[in-house]
């Protein structure tokens, strides 16, 4: 199942995003620099942004289309976001942080998926705990698996990783890149590092002032994005 | 001390509390979040009872309830009597009179939440209302019972629109402070007193419980 992406947003009289992209299922890196309309990117296809022109699908389903008026709800788009500062909610330990986004399933089910994600996870020793009450690195791995377990169609990160140590941003990768080789939908991953963009990426795109300046694998692109930048 | 004028006014605080949780909660969420621009009318027609003497308001209650306006009449042809100077008066009247005091500590609470959380609730599948009950309400907690604790004390002391809508009529609308307020008429200040200190020891520590809540003093003691 692919995510097409085409979209015009003007935000303010000198800057708009207008892009136009499909991606495959596997990781797509978002690469630029701040301001360059990564994270309006990401929040137009969540749906909390409202382009002025578009449409954006995920294989058939229709997420938005400025022509026919179409914009599905956030919660109705199947869209897992992981956000910069992860929002978990900080009234609910790690486990109901997890099984948030089940309540649709009995309580056996909700239990034997965050049981089975936490594990994967290695977070299972910090389920009763709050998020004040753990560590950075255990916060990421808690709200990667709280978007994860609901089985989203695609999987948007905007630079999930910046506030980590880089032993901790490492772990985190390969528990993505081994989640990723079972399940694979369209990632598109923001962020600034060349280190997370090389590790991660199949393929990146530049964004610079809202349009995409180059579209190629990670040696292709970020090489000649260092050199001009 | 008049326990009879109490017992109605702990009633009525009671009913009127819980009217305005269940009005009050929306009326908060959608001055909170609604990206409308004329939303800052609606803040002040529910602000409005802060500054309006308690006859104005209490005015234009009674004409609305009288037996000439809509309400007034479909309220005779449903029970056969009028609406005005009964307690479901006092009930109506109170509840307009005390909804910025439910409304703005909700509405304040509701405004501290991160707006992300809301976000991410949404991402994980979840809807508005939904998301109203599960993160908003329990992040809301301590400004919800401020809210009901200052709509409680503010009726269980009112007065002039009490007077206007309901009169004094003993059992049915002669709440406290019409009870001192007849008492002082009647030169019986040690009645008067006894009732008085009463409803200054109740608001004392409803106003105290209030600014425990909204302020936390005991947070920084263990961490919290």
């Amino acid at each position: 199942m692919n995510l097409s992406v085409r979209l015009r947003l003007r935000l303010s009289s000198s800057f708009s995003l207008d892009v136009d992209f499909t991606v495959n299922p596997g990781v797509t890196i978002v690469f630029g620099e701040s301001g360059s309309g990564k994270t309006t990117l990401l929040r137009s296809i969540a749906g909390f942004s409202r382009p002025e022109q578009g449409r954006v699908t995920i294989g058939e389903r229709v997420l938005y289309d400025s022509a026919s008026g179409t914009n599905i709800d956030p919660s109705l788009r199947r869209v897992g976001f992981v956000f910069q500062d992860l929002a978990l909610f900080p009234h609910l330990s790690a486990a109901q942080n997890i099984e948030y986004g089940l309540a649709s399933l009995d309580r056996n089910e909700r239990r034997r998926r965050t049981a089975a994600i936490a594990s994967s996870f290695d977070i299972v020793d910090v389920l009763g705990r709050r998020p004040k009450q753990i560590s950075g690195g255990e916060r990421q791995r808690v709200g990667l698996a709280r978007t994860l377990v609901t089985n989203p169609d695609v999987l948007l990160l905007d630079e999930p990783l910046s506030a980590l140590d880089r032993k901790t941003q490492s772990r985190i990768m390969a528990d993505l890149q081994r989640w990723n080789v079972e399940h694979q939908i369209p990632i598109l991953y923001v962020t600034h590092s060349t280190r997370e963009a090389f590790t991660l990426g199949d393929r990146v795109l530049v964004l610079d002032d809202g349009a995409i300046v180059a579209d190629g694998t990670p040696d292709q692109v970020i090489g000649q994005w260092a050199h001009e930048h | 001390m008049d326990w009879t004028a109490i017992a109605l006014s702990v009633r009525l605080a009671t009913i009127v509390s819980l009217v305005l949780l269940v009005l009050g909660l929306p009326v908060a969420y959608w001055l909170t979040f609604s990206p409308r621009r004329w939303k800052f009318l609606v803040e002040a027609v529910v602000a409005l009872p802060l500054v309006l003497p308690p006859t104005v308001l209490g005015f234009y209650v009674l004409v609305a309830l009288g037996t000439k306006s809509p309400l007034g009449r479909a309220w005779m042809a449903w029970t056969g009597h009028g609406l005005a100077f009964t307690f479901e008066a006092l009930v109506i009247a109170s509840t307009l009179y005390s909804l910025p005091f439910a409304v703005q500590p909700v509405a304040s609470a509701f405004a501290q939440i991160d707006r992300t959380l809301l976000e991410a609730s949404a991402t994980l599948g979840v809807g508005r209302v939904a998301t109203f009950f599960r993160v908003i309400v329990p992040m809301s907690i301590q400004g919800i019972c401020a809210g009901l604790i200052l709509t409680f004390a503010h009726t269980l002391g009112e007065f002039g629109v009490v007077l206007m809508v309901g009169g004094n009529l003993p059992g049915i609308t002669r709440t406290v402070s019409i009870s001192i307020y007849d008492e002082v008429q009647s030169l019986n200040f040690s009645a008067a007193n006894q009732t008085a200190l009463t409803l200054l020891i109740f608001s004392f520590v409803a106003l105290a419980v209030v600014n425990a809540l909204t302020r936390r003093p005991w947070a920084g003691l263990h961490g919290a």
